[in-house]
C-alpha cells in the first residue's frame, strides 16, 4: 500500500490514543512514563503467549474441520493470562501509590487526588492498547509498503490492512477504558466492576472468532465496536458517579 | 473544596527529569530508524559496508556457515574492546598528566570529523538516493556551515542550551548510523562486547573509566568528554526564597564553595571537552582510530544534593541542585529545604554519555534493518534498561554503566521477537483474530 495508505491506518488505529496522548498524557511526565512501563509489561505478556504457542502455531487444519477449536482455546488462555497480568499490575500500582503517597508527605505536597489515580490508571491502559495496536497492527504495515495492497478472503471486502485497523481501534479503546474500571473496581472493592472488565475482554476476544467464518468479519466487527462503546459508556458512567460522590463529600 | 482551584498535584512534577533524558534517546533513536529506513530500501544487501576497526580481523560474507560467522564475529568485537581498552587508558593517562586543554581540543576536532566527513558521506548517500537536487558548491557551503557550528556548540561552554543538545543528538546519530554498516553478526556481537567491557570498566578496581572518574572526583573537576545533560527541572516550590541552589559532589559530602566557580563555568550547561569518534580507516582514505568518548559514554553521572541523612533507602541521588552562575556560594549546606526524597527529585540534571545514545541507536538501527516490530520491542527494551539503571543509581549512588543493561535486554528483546513474537502474532493477525 502506499505511504499515504499506511499512514492513513496507522492514523485509524491509534489516531484517538495519539490525541489522548498529546492532550491528557504529555502534560504530565509521569503518565508518559506510566505509558512506557504499561506497553513493556503487556508486551512482555505477549512474548510469554508466543513462546507457550509457539509450538502449536500453525495450527493445520484439514478441509473438513476449521481451526475454531484450537484458536478459542488460544484466545481463551491469552484472555486469561492477560487478566491475570491486570491484577498483578494494580498490586504493583498500590505500591507505587504507597511510595508516592510518602513521598508527597515528606515534601509537604499534597497526596494524589482522584484524578490523579484515575489518570494513571488511564495511562496503563493506553499502554495496554496502545501494545495491542503496535504489534498487532502497525508492525504489519511497515513491510507492505509499495505497490499493490492485500486482502483477506473471508473479509474480502475491504484490504485486510484496513480491517486490521478497526479492530484494533475498536480493542484500543476497550483494553484503554477497561483498566480504569478494573483500577476502580480493586480500589472501591466493587465486584460487579471487577468482573466486568474480564468478561469483556473475553468477550470481545471471543468475538474476533467470529471472523474465522466467510465474510464473519461483518457481524463481527460492530459487534465489537458495540463492547468498546459499552465499555466507554460504563466507564463514563463510573466516573461520573465517582467524583460526584467524592464531591459531596 | 473548590475543584478548579486545587493546589498543584505531585503528578505534575515527578519524573520529569528522566522524561528529559528520555526524550534525546528517543529522538536519536527515531532518526536513526529513519536513516536506516531510507537508506536500506534501495541496496537490500547490507548497503555501503565500510572497512573499520571493527571488521579488520573478519569480513562477514553470506555465504558462510553460522558457527563461521560467529567465530569472525567474536574475533572482531576482541580487536574492537581491545583497542577501546587502550584508548581509554591512554585517556585516562592524559587527564592524569592534566593534559586537558588537549583532550578539549581533540574533542572539537573529533566532533568536526564527525559532522563535517561522516555527516557529509552519509548526505550524500541520501541526497542520492532521494535523488534531491543540490549542486556540489551549496551543498560544501552548507555542510562546512554546519559543521562549524557544530563544533562550536560542543566547544564553548555558554552556547544555546538547545542548539547544543540537537548538535550532541546529530553526532550520535551519525555515528550510530555509521555502525550499523557493519555486517550483521559483528554488530550483535560488538554490542554485547561492548556492554561487558563497560561493565568491567566502570565495575571493576582496575578500570579505566573507574579510574577516570576517582581522578575527576577527587580532584573535583569535570571529565572531559562529549556527554548529554538534560536541562535541569527548577521546582519553584521547594527551592528555598532566594533562588539559591547547591550542588555537592556525590560521593564526598564536602561543602563545595571553594572549588565552585570553575565547576559551574565547566558544568552550566555543558560539559565538552573531549570525545574521541570512533572511526577506523574509512573507505575515503583518512586513517584516523578513534575511540567513541569511552569514559563519558558509560557513566551516567549522576550528582546528588542529599541534604539529610536519614532514610538512606529512599534517598535522592539524582537529584542536584544546579547553581546559577551569579551565585555567590557563602553558605554551606544549611539549608534543608532542598529536596530529598525518591530519586526523582524536582530540581536535578542527569547527564548521560554519548557513546549510550550511540549505541543503543545502533541496536534500534540493527533492529530496523529486519522489521519494525523488532524495533519497537527492542525500544521499549532500552526505555525499561535505562530506567532500570538510574533506580540502581537511586541506590547505589555511584557512577554506573548505562550500556549492560539497555543492551543486554534490547539484544534478548530482539531475538524473543524475531523468533517468537513475529510467528505467533502474524498468524493471529491473518486470521483476523485479535485479543
Amino acid at each position: 500500500m502506499t505511504v499515504a495508505a499506511g499512514i492513513g491506518y496507522a492514523l485509524l488505529a491509534l489516531g484517538p490514543s495519539l490525541s489522548l496522548f498529546v492532550a491528557v498524557i504529555s502534560q504530565k511526565p509521569f503518565l508518559i512514563l506510566t505509558v512506557l512501563s504499561s506497553t513493556l509489561l503487556w508486551l512482555m505478556s505477549l512474548i510469554v503467549l508466543a513462546g507457550v504457542w509457539r509450538a502449536f502455531l500453525p495450527f493445520k487444519t484439514t478441509p473438513s474441520s476449521s481451526a475454531w477449536l484450537p484458536y478459542s482455546i488460544l484466545i481463551l488462555s491469552s484472555v486469561v493470562f492477560q487478566e491475570g497480568l491486570r491484577v498483578l499490575f494494580w498490586r504493583i500500582y498500590k505500591k507505587l501509590e504507597d511510595i508516592l503517597d510518602a513521598f508527597a508527605d515528606r515534601v509537604s505536597k499534597p497526596r494524589l487526588f482522584l484524578t490523579d489515580k484515575m489518570q494513571i490508571a488511564l495511562a496503563g491502559g493506553m499502554g495496554h492498547g496502545v501494545a495491542h495496536a503496535v504489534f498487532f497492527c502497525l508492525s504489519l504495515l511497515t513491510p507492505a509498503f509499495g505497490p499493490a495492497t492485500f486482502y483477506v478472503e473471508k473479509c474480502s471486502q475491504m484490504p485486510f490492512f484496513l480491517v486490521s485497523s478497526m479492530i484494533a481501534l475498536a480493542f484500543v479503546t476497550i483494553h484503554t477504558f477497561s483498566m480504569v474500571i478494573a483500577f476502580n473496581g480493586y480500589a472501591e472493592g466493587n465486584r460487579v466492576d471487577q468482573l466486568i472488565v474480564p468478561v469483556v475482554h473475553l468477550v470481545a476476544g471471543m468475538l474476533t472468532l467470529v471472523n474465522l467464518a466467510s465474510g464473519g468479519c461483518i457481524i463481527g466487527i460492530p459487534l465489537l465496536y458495540c463492547m468498546a462503546l459499552f465499555t466507554l459508556l460504563h466507564c463514563g458512567k463510573m466516573v461520573w458517579k465517582r467524583l460526584a460522590d467524592s464531591q459531596n463529600r | 473544596m473548590d475543584q478548579n482551584q486545587k493546589p498543584t498535584s505531585l503528578l505534575d512534577t515527578i519524573g520529569e527529569e528522566i522524561i528529559r533524558i528520555l526524550t534525546p534517546v528517543s529522538i536519536c533513536m527515531f532518526l536513526v530508524v529513519i536513516l536506516v529506513s531510507i537508506l536500506n530500501n534501495s541496496s537490500d544487501s547490507s548497503g555501503p559496508s565500510i572497512t573499520t576497526i571493527a571488521s579488520i580481523a573478519y569480513s562477514e560474507d553470506s555465504s558462510d556457515s553460522i558457527w563461521d560467522k560467529l567465530k569472525g564475529a567474536l574475533l572482531n568485537s576482541l580487536v574492537f574492546v581491545a583497542v577501546v581498552t587502550v584508548v581509554t587508558f591512554l585517556l585516562v593517562l592524559l587527564f592524569y598528566l592534566r593534559c586537558t586543554k588537549f583532550l578539549k581540543y581533540y574533542m572539537g576536532f573529533s566532533a568536526f570529523l564527525v559532522l563535517g566527513f561522516i555527516g557529509g558521506e552519509i548526505a550524500v548517500f541520501v541526497i542520492k538516493d532521494l535523488s534531491f537536487p543540490i549542486d556540489a558548491v551549496t551543498f560544501m557551503v552548507v555542510l562546512f556551515n554546519f559543521t562549524v557550528v557544530g563544533v562550536l556548540a560542543t566547544f564553548m561552554e555558554n552556547f544555546a542550551i538547545f542548539i547544543k543538545q540537537g548538535y550532541l543528538v546529530v553526532v550520535g546519530m551519525l555515528v550510530a548510523y555509521w555502525f550499523t554498516l557493519l555486517p550483521e553478526w559483528t554488530t550483535w556481537v560488538l554490542l554485547v562486547a561492548m556492554a561487558l567491557y563497560d561493565l568491567a570498566a566502570v565495575l571493576l578496581p582496575g578500570g579505566p573509566l573507574r579510574l577516570l572518574v576517582e581522578l575527576a572526583i577527587s580532584r573535583d573537576e569535570d571529565i572531559p568528554a562529549l556527554v548529554y545533560e538534560a536541562r535541569p527541572v527548577t521546582d519553584h516550590d521547594s527551592v528555598p526564597s532566594n533562588g539559591e541552589v547547591q550542588r555537592r559532589v556525590w560521593r564526598e559530602r564536602r561543602h563545595i564553595e571553594s572549588d565552585f566557580i570553575d565547576n559551574v563555568e565547566a558544568s552550566s550547561e555543558s560539559n565538552p571537552v573531549g570525545s574521541n569518534t570512533s572511526n577506523a580507516s574509512r573507505v575515503s582514505g583518512m586513517s584516523l582510530s578513534l575511540e567513541t568518548n569511552e569514559r563519558e559514554r558509560n557513566l551516567v553521572a549522576a550528582e546528588e544534593g542529599r541534604v539529610a541523612t536519614l532514610d538512606s533507602e529512599l534517598s535522592a541521588p539524582l537529584i542536584q541542585h544546579r547553581i546559577d552562575v551569579q551565585l555567590n556560594l557563602q553558605e554551606g549546606p544549611s539549608d534543608n529545604s532542598a529536596l530529598e526524597g525518591i530519586g526523582l527529585g524536582s530540581s536535578g540534571a542527569i547527564k548521560l554519555g554519548l557513546g549510550d545514545f550511540i549505541f543503543y541507536s545502533v541496536l534500534v538501527g540493527r533492529a530496523a534493518m529486519y522489521d519494525f516490530m523488532t524495533v519497537y520491542a527492542c525500544y521499549l527494551a532500552i526505555i525499561a534498561g535505562l530506567g532500570i539503571t538510574l533506580m540502581l543509581l537511586a541506590f547505589y549512588q555511584k557512577a554506573l554503566p548505562a550500556l549492560p543493561v539497555s543492551v543486554l535486554l534490547g539484544v534478548l528483546f530482539y531475538l524473543l521477537t524475531r523468533l517468537l513474537l513475529e510467528n505467533f502474532v502474524v498468524q493471529c493477525s491473518i486470521n483476523l483474530l485479535m485479543f
